[in-house]
């Protein structure tokens, strides 16, 4: 999710500032309920394709409503049937057998049939390039639909996790859909009543074949900049604001509610384990000692979010619960230090960028955290433009970014050896085999176990400095309810959203 | 006289073939400057999760491994047909993008406009007054004052004040999704920013030109023999004003051109100028070069009409 903050923030955050919270804005008390959510994406790379990059948080949001995707996430961590009703594995977790809802309806009056899931799983697959990957685990090709509503997917390695692979982001379309410059009909909740891409009139869909939505429709309008979109709830132009900074939560005042998910946005501080000094492990530990993580945790989400223990995914059922909290331990880590040959001081440049609100501030301030241990770290603030494409998995120590993926996924992307964006040089095939054998275990307990002492390898050696979690945080009009406080893409299910009486 | 005003003929021969010179110097100008940006679009699309196969695989599937000047022959080519392509980033049509941001910025960009007319007009006429009211005096420190100031504290000053101590207006300008009019209160603070730093400029230009004209001495001369001011303003001050003030307002509109770019950023109001900013951001090169080829087609025509009008100077 790498959308662009825009400079000109500053201005409307001023404006924001001296307006507080002396007007209260107007309550929508139309009788249609129709929700204004403005999302964050910028309008120029809003798409009409479910199967690219999903960079724009407003094109995940419409497209969770206008099309039909296999499986949610539940809220204990486990897949939760949507287009799929029930699915079984085979013996040797590689071949799935999905069943999905025969009742199920595109807007243009088709059924939804295997061939349009299989059709869309491939094209998910074939688009690799502009969405990292996102079913690399499936073997598309190998997989068959042996009626109308069956399709049997091939996991090209066992996998017991397969459902939840499939979770939010397989979009259904008709099958052979090729021309995405305009929407394509679609099976969700809701459809298209107009507007395009970028501001996105949607109405309810009567031929659903879920429970009835509260909402008669929804407005979509992306818009680039958090503060842009607070201000937009803030002056009543708008019910929901999606994603906004923590510094706009904090301004909110009393006539706007502000809604906190769980937290996942992580800005970790990435250390390449094949470079010097990061290639000693007595160097990165001392890192991670030095880091006073409630510091930066009130610094950076001004306390919306919560400490973190190095390790990526704290809020993945397979976390290490019994794992201790690093401390920071100045004493020690100049111990290490001395014992890794820098007992006169270490120089090292931390790079960092204004991708997402505050990771300029978290280099800064740990940085200045370093130097107490005896670490000179000079921060350096990179252009956000090119800060994913020229930094990012290539540099030896910089500001990095997780927002919410599952172990399994930051395994596959950043920590296997064949992983595309191994950032912090993770190699170790002892680990990922490790890796691959958990997958292959059917049993819960046993399965997070195995992974969860992978995690802890990674907690002891690996180069993730991970000091905290900040919450997503959106603003809404005191007359929105049920807006969803999940991680990820359950914000974007918006089934149990209504528009009531103002409290 | 007869050197100002050259005969018509190969006037209107030259002066649209020298339009499509400019044009074409634009394109190529608009191109070379987005290609000399780090990165392309298929970075942005890879998002720096991309392997470099996949990259590769990302720029032949958009064109991006052949080199510029036949993808801007290509492009030109195809635009001289009639297709404006498709963006790289997200495969829609660029006329559909640019069409779905043209109504709102021309609804901007002629409020802006007709605002600063209107101010031009009320400022030349102090300078005028004032001119008649104390001969000695230059004027025009505060206008000049005033077009020095950039047009983003312009803008931010607007904000703090209008929406954020008055609250009269929202301080953000977001359009009515699925088109429709935009409300005018959301107007406000795009147009002012907009119109005041040019009607400054305009009147910095033109106040000195209204008291030249005013201290002539044929005027002097008809205000003492009592000539109604109305029928001096209008016989004596009006021609000699109507050249320079088209070729002022003519500037004008290229300033709100490019000015409308940083106001519908700065202020969130989705319009073309916010198209290019963004498109610019993410390399989406067949957007960036048609609206910069646009906004310089209608600077160019409007210096043309500009340029058509005979100079006429007193005698």
């Amino acid at each position: 999710m790498t959308f662009k903050q825009r400079r000109p923030a500053l201005l409307i955050a001023f404006a924001v500032l001296v307006a507080g919270c002396s007007a209260p804005p107007p309550t929508s008390g139309s009788t249609t309920s129709t929700l204004r959510y403005v999302a964050a994406g910028s309008p120029a790379a809003a798409s009409n394709d479910p199967h690219g990059g999903l960079a724009n948080e407003s094109d995940a949001l419409r497209f969770s409503l206008l099309y039909d995707v296999l499986t949610v996430p539940g809220d204990d961590g486990t897949a939760k049937p949507r287009l799929a009703a029930s699915w079984e594995p085979d013996r040797t977790l590689t071949r799935w057998t999905f069943r999905l809802r025969p009742e199920a309806t595109f807007t243009d009056g088709r059924p939804v049939r295997a061939a349009d899931v299989l059709y869309s799983l491939r094209r998910i697959e074939r688009k690799a390039a502009e969405n990292y990957g996102r079913l690399a685990s499936f073997d598309t090709r190998a997989s068959t639909a042996p009626d109308d509503h069956t399709v049997v997917l091939v996991s090209r390695m066992p996998n017991a996790l397969a459902p939840e692979a499939l979770e939010s982001v397989t979009f259904v379309v008709p099958e052979g859909s090729e021309d995405f410059g305009k929407p394509v009909a679609g099976s969700g909740p809701y459809q298209m009543a107009g507007g395009d891409a970028q501001t996105a009139v949607l109405k309810r869909n009567p031929k659903w074949w879920g429970s009835h939505p509260s909402l008669d429709g929804v407005e979509i309008r992306a818009v680039a900049d958090p503060q842009a979109r607070a201000a937009a709830v803030t002056s009543g132009q708008a019910d929901v604001a999606g994603s906004v900074s923590p510094a706009a939560a904090k301004a909110a005042g009393t006539g706007v509610r502000v809604v906190r998910r769980t937290p996942v946005t992580e800005y970790p501080f990435v250390m390449r384990l094949d470079r010097k000094p990061f290639d000693d492990p007595r160097v990165r530990e001392a890192f991670k000692l030095a880091a006073d993580r409630r510091a930066l945790v009130d610094t950076v989400f001004l306390g919306y979010g919560k400490v973190a223990n190095d390790l990526p995914t704290p809020y993945d059922a397979s976390y290490p619960e019994d794992l201790a909290q690093r401390p920071r331990d100045v004493a020690r880590a100049k111990e290490l230090l001395t014992a890794a040959g820098h007992a006169d001081g270490l120089e090292v440049t931390l790079l960092t960028t204004t991708s997402y609100p505050g990771m300029d501030a978290a280099a800064t301030l740990y940085a200045r955290q370093l130097a107490d241990v005896g670490v000179t770290a000079t921060v350096r603030n990179e252009p956000p433009d090119t800060y994913f494409t020229n930094v990012w998995s290539k540099a030896d120590f910089y500001t990095g970014y997780f927002g919410g993926i599952p172990f399994t996924d930051v395994a596959r992307v950043a920590l296997l050896s064949k992983s595309p964006t191994n950032e912090t040089a993770w190699k170790r095939p002892a680990w990922d085999k490790a890796f691959t054998e958990a997958l292959a275990v059917r049993d819960d307990a046993d399965r997070n176990g195995r992974l969860g002492a992978l995690q802890k390898e990674l907690w002891k050696d690996g180069g993730y400095v991970v000091w905290g979690l900040g919450e997503g945080l959106d603003l809404t009009s005191p007359a929105v309810h049920g807006l969803p406080t999940g991680p990820g893409f359950q914000r974007f299910l918006l089934d149990g959203v209504r528009l009531g009486d103002a409290g | 006289m007869p050197f100002s005003v050259p005969t018509g003929l190969p006037r209107a021969v030259l002066a649209p073939l020298r339009a499509a010179v400019l044009l074409l110097a634009v394109s190529i100008a608009v191109f070379a400057a987005t290609e000399l940006l780090p990165g392309d679009a298929a970075d942005a699309v890879g998002a720096g999760r991309a392997s470099a196969a996949q990259l590769a695989e990302l720029r032949a599937e958009r064109g991006l491994d052949r080199p510029g000047w036949e993808r801007w022959a290509g492009w030109a080519w195809a635009l001289l047909h009639g297709d404006a392509g498709r963006s790289l980033l997200t495969g829609r049509p660029v006329l559909d993008l640019v069409g779905g941001r043209l109504p709102a910025t021309a609804v901007l960009a002629a409020s802006a406009f007709g605002l600063t007319a209107l101010l031009v007009l009320l400022g030349c006429a102090l300078a005028g007054r004032r001119a008649l009211r104390r001969p000695g005096d230059a004027g025009g420190g505060l206008a000049t004052a005033l077009t020095a100031v950039p047009q983003v504290v312009v803008a931010a000053a607007l904000a703090a004040l209008l929406s954020g101590v008055l609250g009269w207006v929202p301080p953000v300008s977001l359009l009515p999704p699925g088109g429709g009019p935009p409300d005018p209160s959301i107007l406000l603070l795009p147009v002012l920013t907009l119109a005041l730093p040019s009607a400054a400029f305009g009147v910095a230009l033109l106040g000195g030109v209204v008291a030249d004209a005013l201290r002539r001495p044929y005027v002097t001369d008809a205000l003492i023999r009592g000539v109604p001011t109305g029928r001096i303003l209008r016989r004596h001050v009006a021609p000699v004003l109507a050249a320079p003030a088209l070729r002022v307002l003519a500037v004008v509109v290229g300033g709100l051109t490019a000015g409308s770019a940083l106001v519908e950023t700065v202020f969130g109001y989705a319009g073309a100028g916010e198209l290019l900013v963004s498109s610019v951001a993410v390399r989406d090169t067949p957007v960036v070069q048609f609206l910069g080829l646009g906004s310089a087609a209608a600077v160019l025509a409007v210096l043309l009409l500009a340029d058509l009008v005979p100079v006429r100077r007193t005698s």
